[in-house]
């Protein structure tokens, strides 16, 4: 195969020839099999039986199965229940905590980049939250971010900033985003170092040959990097888009959905909660139109990151 | 992966590691040389080459240090070790349930009794071990053995004392410097609120974050049950409903108003249950909502505190003076799916021995009769005088209304949105009815269909 390649190389009409053999090549359709089966068992059964009890009034208090049309769907979209808000709670979280990730991930990630000492330990605190277990960062931030004897209270009122120490988890104006601030911390990190590994792989003969031109730091970030770092941007915020959908773990430690009724509720929590008070259809039709949103969200994201996509 | 990650919240103490922290309203002092810790009488299991870990789930609340010192002798007397995951209060409910409804709960649950909730929302007669024939039944006093017992069969063993009632407990001495005496209305509470917080102290420690405690307030429901004593059966039949209830939208405006004019502090959304004693023993706050415990507790915060100068009344809201009895409380149930019953079995036989009952008894604050005939009485004379100055002693809602316990944490949500502005009194009321219908059609309650 090397001595084949190095014979192309010398030979042009030979890659022409290669590259018109592998075009031809279609693998039979049983190769796939495996996978597909694997898959259809494991993954789109169960959604598929989850949808369908989302149709029944299954719950813990009875062995029967009844079926009840829409009944639940109407209860989630219903004005005199909070699913709506729950549902608009995971988008916002979703939303905001993808785009703070990437700015924040891709800022430190070009600051690390440079040639700074202890460059690797600046890495290394920035990705370390990513390690540790979310219910520990939770609790530890729940005690960090307490208004009477918080670690962050404390400190503004010791430096005479008072106004500044506030209800940061208790406040219905402050918490979601206390929680989200908590869950960007965690989370930048990781994103930064996919970042990092996409700005390595970046030639520096595209900025020896823009710094022969003249081009400043800014240029060279906006017509070099940036452009040649999106395929990176876009896997990142594929992990943040399907992160922040399917988010339980943070917003549990730190509020369980409160303070009241669904101040920092989101999906997860709300599901969780059907099946603790045994509503099990309610929790499956909550879940089941979270799954249409996931599925919407995921093909419109598809499409754009295969927008540019060369095809031959 | 859910529950994995929940595990993490559980602490777990095997007696072959350090004990787990204390329990959040644990008033354990240190094992008394005149209470050592029982012997248990089973044949050891070590002997007859048993190799067991029973697991105990409960509330953070609900696993006192002297049940663990009790458990480490247990290990030592059968060999069967016990390993307590103690969850976060206003996780645990959440937790239990899908644990049971996954079918993978621990070898014993704790839960709260009630002769509704445990068929609707535990269903112990599928998922509880049938505990009438084991050798303590008949010592479980009767009023608490009815809240556990479906069909004249047993499935729980209570685990604290349920003669103790949700009162204001008060700094008697600081009352005494400002000249206060007991109030008999929710007006004279006020006056003697505004005193205090004209003095400096803050009046209540309030402590919505643990998301049940502010629930207790609402036991001044019993008002509505003075004003017409058919009321708990009409709830219980669906033909009255708490939305529009004069007593009860009184109860919780006069809440938030405590709340609104400062009485509670800047802090209560955020405060813990578990600093509630220490709070009280620095002199920070003048009064909380507790039980007949809190001298020994704030004693054991601060031994310079005497426990005789915490002193009690009953909730004042709605000017209620009827004593709020609830012989309903955290209890042991045995998983019917555990593979350990025997163990479990054994567990529960020597928790309940005389033993075990009198070392819980003298260990444990706030511990002062435990519902079984073979435990020792220990009221002080300051509790003894609170239960004298009210006769008049009337059920509370969580165990005289269906469907109200398992909305409790529920309900806890909405009051805590009710004290940030988002629930007016007359929302939370009909939210509870919500509540309640959900659970009756869940559970198919002819009453609602």
């Amino acid at each position: 195969m090397k001595r084949g390649c190095l014979a192309a190389v010398r030979q042009p009409h030979l890659i022409k020839g290669l590259i018109k053999m592998n075009k031809n090549r279609i693998y039979p359709g049983y190769f796939a099999f495996g996978a597909l089966i694997i898959y259809f068992v494991f993954f789109f059964l169960p959604g598929l039986i989850g949808v369908g009890y989302s149709f029944t009034d299954w719950s813990a208090y009875s062995d029967e199965l009844h079926y009840v049309g829409f009944r639940n769907f109407l209860t989630v979209f219903s004005a005199d229940e909070n699913y709506m808000k729950i549902i608009t709670n995971t988008l916002e979280f979703t939303l905001i905590t993808t785009i703070l990730k990437n700015v924040i991930g891709l800022i430190l990630a070009l600051l690390l980049t440079n040639s700074i000492r202890l460059l690797n330990m600046h890495r290394g605190i920035v990705f370390m939250p990513s390690v540790l277990s979310t219910l520990i960062i939770g609790m530890i931030f729940k005690s960090i971010l307490d208004p009477k004897s918080g670690l962050l209270n404390s400190f503004f009122r010791s430096i005479g900033l008072d106004m500044l120490a506030q209800k940061w988890l208790v406040s219905s104006e402050l918490a979601f985003g206390s929680v989200m601030a908590v869950d960007i911390w965690r989370g930048v990190g990781y994103i930064m170092t996919i970042l990092i590994a996409g700005i390595m792989s970046i030639s520096s003969d595209y900025y020896e040959a823009a710094a022969i031109d003249g081009a400043g730091g800014w240029k060279k970030f906006w017509y070099i990097t940036f452009p040649l770092i999106l395929p990176t941007l876009a896997t990142t915020t594929v992990l943040n888009v399907i992160y922040g959908l399917k988010v339980f773990d943070m917003v549990y430690a730190l509020t369980n959905g409160g303070p009241g009724k669904a101040t920092t509720e989101v999906l997860y929590t709300a599901v969780f909660k059907k099946f603790g008070t045994g509503q099990y259809a309610v929790g499956t039709a909550l879940s089941s139109v979270m799954f249409v949103i996931m599925i919407v969200i995921g093909m419109y994201m598809i499409r754009v990151m295969t927008k540019n996509e060369v095809v031959e | 992966m859910v529950l994995g990650m929940l595990a993490g919240c559980g602490q777990s103490a095997t007696p072959d590691s350090a004990p787990a922290a204390p329990a959040a309203d644990t008033a354990s002092e240190p094992a008394s040389s005149e209470a050592e810790a029982p012997a248990a009488e089973e044949s050891s299991a070590a002997d007859s080459g048993e190799d067991v870990t029973i697991t105990f789930m409960a509330s953070q609340d609900w696993i006192q240090d002297a049940e663990m010192e009790l458990g480490e002798k247990f290990t030592e007397e059968t060999g069967i070790k016990v390993d307590y995951q103690i969850v976060p209060s206003d996780q645990y409910e959440s937790l239990l349930m899908t644990k049971i409804n996954a079918g993978e709960c621990t070898d014993i649950f704790g839960g709260q009794s009630s002769q509704f909730s445990i068929v609707t929302q535990f269903d112990v007669e599928k998922n509880a071990v049938d505990l009438s024939g084991e050798s303590w039944a008949g010592n479980v006093d009767p009023a608490a053995a009815d809240e556990l017992s479906v069909g004249g069969k047993l499935y729980g063993q209570p685990i604290q004392d349920v003669s103790a009632c949700w009162a204001v407990a008060y700094n008697i001495s600081l009352f005494d410097e400002l000249g206060l005496s007991i109030p008999t209305s929710y007006a004279e509470f006020c006056d003697v609120c505004e005193q205090i917080k004209a003095a400096g102290v803050i009046p209540i420690y309030e402590c919505v974050s643990d998301g049940w405690h502010h629930v207790c307030w609402t036991e001044a429901a019993i008002a509505a049950t003075q004003a017409d004593a058919s009321y708990p059966d009409a709830l219980n039949n669906n033909t009255a409903t708490f939305e529009g209830n004069e007593q009860l939208t009184t109860m919780f405006a006069q809440l938030k108003e405590l709340a609104d004019l400062g009485y509670m502090g800047d802090n209560y959304m955020s405060n813990a249950y578990a600093d509630a004693p220490a709070s009280i023993a620095s002199g920070e706050y003048a009064m909380v909502l507790y039980n007949q415990g809190l001298g020994a507790e704030v004693n054991a915060a601060d031994p310079s505190f005497p426990e005789d100068n915490i002193g009690y009344f009953v909730n004042p809201l709605c000017d209620n003076q009827a004593l709020n009895v609830n012989y309903c409380g955290p209890s042991r149930f045995i998983f019917s799916g555990s593979k350990n019953i025997d163990a479990a079995k054994k567990y529960l036989e020597f928790m309940a021995s005389d033993e075990s009952l009198a070392y819980m008894t003298e260990n444990v604050g706030k511990f002062n009769q435990l519902p079984f005939s073979n435990a020792p009485s220990a009221y002080s004379k300051v509790v003894q005088d609170f239960y004298d100055r009210y006769p008049n002693k009337v059920a509370v809602f969580q165990a005289s209304v269906k469907y109200y316990n398992p909305a409790w944490m529920d309900i806890g949500a909405d009051m805590s949105a009710m004290f940030l502005g988002e629930m007016t009194p007359d929302e939370v009321l009909k939210d509870i009815d919500k509540l309640r219908a959900e659970q009756a059609a869940a559970a198919s309650d002819p009453a609602w269909e």
